[in-house]
């Protein structure tokens, strides 16, 4: 069945025409045209989806669009303000914290939360929190650096 | 390396950020899946639901009478052609007969997912079911069902016809074969390694579009445009001047994006609803569909003497390549060539067969070959170790090959930097005081492994231009694809670093088959070194002329010209004696010469086989590259009541030439062992009567943040390589190559137990554990 | 396929007599990954989101009221979880990973009776009730009759869990969820849940459930009862363990065969036991 939504994304409200049944990495995706957030397996295991649910990484891939309505999404596309990078994302660049890149939006979503909750967490943290988010090409080092970069205030490493 | 005038420092040697930093951090960097045309249709492929029958009718009426479908083919409806990389064994649809569960029977165009997947319900195909083999040496025997009657018609085929499924047989022989008396420690066992799923993130997807005249764009994730092209165009019987590839970003491949993938099915597609078609396969179509790593049985036996040197090798080693050969042949040949690992061993004599069973195929996958031959080889070091009561480590200097050794087949080894791989590691790890059995808390033990392997870099031909604009910046066309690993960076720091321009000023033209010049495919460790070149010299060449057209601007010698930051050309020791590029390209455009482009285009020639000394059969490959070496050192925690292990740190030592950007060749290091770490620990893909029980991302697992160590420590050693851009050798594949072993060496030194099959499993290496017991 | 959010209980009542095929929808972490490959499509989806009921914890004579729709991440911070309860507390950081722990509930969990699960056996070890609603009314279920099969619950047709009762007491017990699996936030292998408690040198209570090992949670009188009473030693342990390990029947999958699951009870128990006593003895 289709149903008429609003969404909350980026700060920004979406009315969109939408299945009842459609997820919001969909919605995102084919309605919105918001890519920046992945289908990697949709079905909530690669980490590839995360968006931001009222300040919550959540799998897109999981969640009904419909259910969403009184809720602040966050994907991405919202990381950055006026095409300027989060000071994570920027340390993501200069770590090359990413190699293929198709990881890359769920995981600094994950890191984006974390962040928020503890701005100084330990490296176990950081594995732990971060745990849900398979990267296949970088090994994982370099992103953990990358944010615990981001913890310690240096950023730029080149 | 070259300094801005604000102090940055560029070019080669700088861990320049990724040019493609901004799109990838930002979400908004363009893969195959995120691209929508007007009036686009949505694909699907339905797979066989046997493992092994004989088509008898399909009914696609109903399916095509449903509202929203566009298409429906199968290989009644579309006239196809068998393809593949090396044997032209596979229709992308199957024709006649299936050979796997999940194998391709036919496709659908709708317009829409819902509408795709519920016309590919209504599809009735008859089977007549016939007995199927799904393990290698099963499929070799007398009785077992043949998979491919007119495999000896095939094109491509080298297995001799009394072979029975197999695709290919390589052999190997140097030295004598009976010098097994001489020998004072014998070490003898069967070693197996699993089919392995590459699990790029992004599933395979391809778009195709299709013009009034008939010609057909096609976007796709993969690692060439022209590897692709050429299969496709085989496949449908049609011209390359109808098929134009470009590969936008790619969200990982490994070697699982080789060759084709579901390219010719969307183009057959979009040919049959004369429309664009967007075929992205779900997680476990992907998983089902396409290739893995095959999956291996060896048999070695290794001799030395009573003083540690080595003697002979034997070994036979059965490649289960599945329902097609796909690169299997090749795979088999380098297998073969790696047995012998980097030691001199004279006598020795391995046989490879890479055999059709009834299963997912498999194909290309990081390391090609070597990971299979380097954990038999590499775990038999360490057990002749143990029988001679000799130190591993020890055992490896002692036999190691160094510079102007030959390697097997009779290739001279330019530079032999093994031993400084395994002095770094050695040192780094300070493996001298480190216990090799150590107790800890509860009932785990520590243990630390070593391991060494080696890889080739360099094969097939590649091509780049490189243009000179109107404004003094550049542009570069190569067809190498970037599938994650920086390619595109590195080659345009290697432009920086000729042209002393920053990068900045150059741009990467997007790999197209109609415009790029050609390059094999992003494969075998070689974009550096063999793309790498060709940017290289069709830089220089571009700088020759910005020289020769300075020359005569500044009434100065070539000789006495240098090229100044900024793109500027300069009288050495004049610094106002100087004009920008732009007045060189502007010249050349409008007044002398003409436009100024670079171009350079070969062909790497592998140093043959030494027939004098080496018996040599049935290799798909005339020898090898250019040599690079790597050495690790595991150290991991094993818990004997579970048999769970934890890899706590780890050393990976690899001498790449120049380190064209450090951190990337870091990255390479980091995953590269990561991958390794889920080969030797978790990953197999396990099939139930020839079904895949766990095609998803829940069932068969990769390493996450959590399994694996944050000290794992990349050392990057750098003798340069003389034939290669500034230096540099490859170093895409070699990291995973000895992860299995020195991990699995780890295993034994910390509890005894000798796991010989891999994923070593907590239940693999308790059963192991619980054998000592 | 139709939506509904009910906002009162009558009204989810209203919507669950009057439809044939519905499926309640909590934290979706299941059922939309099953949706997503169209192993269900019901005709109704009915959100438990906006029921009030449903949410949040309180405590109330010694017992705490998990509401079905609490999260596992918030059950994982929850700090008023102690004494037997922190059982539940261990569980829940333990399932999968934090973005799905940040959606999925315990009601949800619970419902879908996936024996691998996490808290199907920590709620058995918790000895906790569920309280559920249907059109007859509410009801109290014991958890050792809750899990009745695989995938399978004494839930009858229409009734939904509103609620996990988890009693703090015994105070001074601890809970432990042991989880043995492959990887970080894969299902588990063979997982062991136990309350402990100890006054001096004798074990005072225990509780003990299996998970992933048997068709429902595996939990013994029998082995609690030898447990209880004794000092720990290990022979005390290994009988426990033996009569567990006498009742399991697991299934080869790829998380492990059936011989390895086997090999594991009585050595996780062991280690879970020990573990507990060593802390005990510590407070």
């Amino acid at each position: 069945m289709m149903e008429t939504i609003s969404l909350t994304i980026n700060n920004e409200v979406h009315t969109v025409l939408i299945e009842t049944r459609q997820t919001l990495l969909s919605v995102l995706r084919d309605k919105l045209f918001l890519c920046g957030t992945k289908n990697g397996c949709n079905h909530g295991v690669c980490g590839a989806c995360n968006v931001l649910v009222d300040g919550k990484a959540m799998r897109a891939c999981l969640l009904l669009a419909i259910t969403l309505q009184e809720r602040e999404i966050t994907t991405i596309e919202g990381l950055s303000e006026n095409g300027e990078l989060s000071l994570l994302q920027k340390a993501f660049a200069s770590h090359q914290a990413f190699q293929c890149g198709f990881c890359t939006s769920g995981m600094l979503i994950s890191a984006t939360a974390l962040l928020d909750h503890d701005s100084t967490p330990s490296i176990s943290k950081i594995r732990h929190e971060l745990g849900g988010n398979i990267c296949r090409c970088t090994g994982y080092v370099q992103i953990i650096d990358a944010v615990k970069s981001v913890c310690e205030g240096k950023t730029d490493c080149t | 390396m070259h300094v801005k005038q604000d102090g940055s420092k560029y070019g080669v040697g700088i861990s320049m950020p990724r040019r493609e930093s901004y799109e990838k951090v930002s979400g908004s960097a363009v893969y195959t899946d995120d691209m929508v045309l007007p009036g686009m249709l949505y694909g699907a492929v339905l797979g066989s639901d046997y493992a092994h029958a004989r088509i008898k009718s399909y009914d696609t009426k109903a399916a095509k009478a449903l509202k929203g479908v566009k298409a429906v083919i199968t290989a009644a409806d579309f006239d196809m052609q068998r393809c593949g990389m090396l044997i032209k064994d596979e229709h992308p649809l199957a024709r006649d007969k299936v050979r796997y569960i999940g194998e391709p029977v036919a496709a659908v165009a709708a317009i829409d997912m819902a509408t795709a997947n519920l016309a590919m319900q209504l599809i009735e195909i008859e089977y007549e079911e016939l007995d199927a083999v799904f393990d290698a040496e099963e499929a070799m025997l007398e009785n077992a069902p043949i998979l491919h009657e007119e495999r000896d018609s095939y094109d491509g085929i080298v297995a001799s016809p009394g072979l029975h499924n197999v695709a290919s047989y390589t052999r190997c022989q140097e030295g004598e074969l009976d010098v097994w008396e001489t020998c004072d420690v014998i070490v003898e066992g069967v070693y197996e390694t699993p089919a392995q799923e590459h699990m790029y993130i992004e599933p395979c997807s391809t778009i195709a579009d299709i013009d009034p005249m008939g010609k057909v764009t096609v976007w796709s994730s993969q690692q060439s445009v022209f590897i692709p092209r050429q299969l496709t165009a085989e496949a449908l019987g049609i011209p390359m001047t109808k098929l134009r590839f470009i590969t936008p970003q790619v969200g990982g491949a490994f070697g699982g994006k080789c060759g084709v993938t579901n390219q010719p099915v969307t183009v057959a597609l979009a040919l049959a609803a004369n429309a664009p078609v967007k075929l992205t396969y779900t997680r476990s179509d992907d998983m089902i569909m396409n290739k893995s790593r095959h999956p291996s049985r060896i048999y070695m036996r290794t001799g030395a003497d009573s003083s540690g040197k080595l003697i002979a090798r034997e070994a036979k080693i059965y490649f289960n390549t599945g329902a097609y050969a796909d690169e299997g042949p090749l795979i088999g040949s380098v297998a073969t060539f790696f047995s012998r690992g980097p030691y001199k061993i004279k006598n020795m004599n391995v046989e490879t067969w890479c055999v059709y069973t009834n299963r997912t195929k498999a194909g290309a996958f990081r390391g090609f070959g070597v990971p299979q031959a380097t954990f038999a080889g590499e775990s038999q070091i360490d057990e002749l170790a143990e029988k001679l009561n000799m130190d591993p480590f020890d055992l490896r200097m002692k036999n190691m090959v160094a510079t102007d050794d030959k390697w097997l087949g009779g290739q001279n080894i330019d530079h032999g930097t093994l031993p400084g791989c395994l002095k770094a590691v050695y040192e780094a790890s300070n493996l001298r005081e480190r216990p090799k059995q150590q107790k800890l808390d509860n009932n785990k033990w520590r243990g630390i492994g070593v391991s060494t392997s080696a890889h080739v870099s360099a094969v097939l031909s590649a091509s780049a231009v490189v243009k000179l604009n109107e404004d003094g910046t550049i542009t570069i066309n190569t067809g190498a694809v970037d599938i994650g690993e920086g390619a595109d960076t590195i080659l345009s720091q290697m432009a920086a670093e000729t042209l002393g321009l920053h990068p900045d000023d150059i741009t990467y033209t997007c790999t197209d088959s109609d415009t790029s010049p050609y390059n094999y495919q992003t494969a075998g460790s070689r974009t550096t070194y063999v793309v790498g070149t060709s940017v290289t010299q069709a830089s220089v060449q571009v700088r020759n002329q910005i020289y020769k057209h300075a020359s005569e601007m500044l009434e100065s010698a070539e000789s006495d010209l240098e090229i100044l930051p900024g793109s500027f050309v300069g009288v050495k020791g004049s610094p106002d004696a100087r004009i920008p590029f732009s007045a060189v390209a502007g010249r050349a455009l409008n007044q002398v010469g003409g436009p100024i482009v670079g171009m350079h285009s070969w062909l790497y020639h592998n140093t043959p086989f030494d027939k004098e000394t080496a018996m040599i059969e049935g290799f798909a490959l005339d020898g090898g590259g250019v040599f690079c070496f790597a050495a690790q050192v595991a150290v991991v925690d094993v818990d004997k009541d579970t048999g769970k292990v934890e890899v706590v740190e780890f050393w990976s030592a690899h001498d790449v030439g120049c380190a064209i950007n450090p951190k990337s060749v870091e990255g390479q290091i980091f995953g590269g062992v990561v991958q390794g770490l889920g080969y030797a620990l978790f990953e197999e893909l396990v099939w139930i009567d020839g079904q895949i029980s766990n095609p998803s991302m829940m069932d068969y697992k990769v390493p996450g943040m959590n399994d694996v160590p944050y000290d794992i420590h990349a050392i990057i050693l750098e003798t340069q390589e003389k034939t290669g851009p500034f230096g540099a050798r490859g170093v895409g594949e070699i990291p995973l190559n000895g992860v299995a072993p020195a991990i699995c060496n780890a295993i034994a030194s910390a509890t005894g137990a000798r796991v010989r099959t891999i994923p070593a499993t907590s239940e693999r290496v308790l059963q192991e554990i619980l054998k000592l017991e | 396929m139709n939506y509904v959010e009910p906002s009162s209980i009558t009204e989810l009542m209203n919507y669950v007599t009057t439809v044939e095929d519905y499926r309640c929808l909590a934290g979706g972490a299941t059922l939309v990954a099953m949706m997503n490959v169209g192993l269900v499509e019901p005709e109704l989806l009915i959100s438990l989101h906006k029921l009030d009921e449903l949410k949040g914890m309180r405590i109330d004579q010694n017992v705490i009221r998990i509401g079905a729709m609490t999260t596992h991440t918030a059950i994982t911070d929850e700090d008023r979880l102690t004494g037997n309860a922190s059982l539940v507390r261990s569980a829940a950081g333990q399932i999968a990973h934090s973005a799905v722990r940040n959606m999925g509930t315990i009601g949800g969990a619970i419902s879908h009776a996936d024996p691998s699960a996490d808290f199907p056996a920590a709620l058995t070890a918790a000895n906790a009730t569920i309280e559920v609603l249907g059109p007859s009314g509410r009801r109290v279920i014991q958890i050792d009759d809750f899990f009745v099969n695989y995938l399978e619950t004494s839930l009858t047709e229409k009734e939904i869990v509103m609620a996990i009762m988890v009693p703090l007491s015994p105070a001074d017990a601890i809970g432990h969820h042991l989880k043995f699996s492959r990887v970080d936030g894969d299902y588990a292998t063979v997982s062991v849940s136990l309350a402990l408690a100890m006054e001096g040198r004798i074990c005072s209570y225990a509780r003990i459930a299996v998970g992933s090992v048997a068709a429902v949670p595996l939990r013994l009188k029998e082995a609690d009862d030898i447990l209880i009473g004794s000092n720990l030693e290990e022979s005390e342990i290994a009988r426990a363990s033996e009569l567990l390990l006498k009742s399991s029947d697991p299934i080869d999958d790829v998380r492990g065969s059936s011989s390895y699951r086997k090999f594991l009870i009585p050595r996780l128990i062991r280690q879970a036991v020990l573990q507990s006593k060593k802390e005990l003895s510590y407070t």
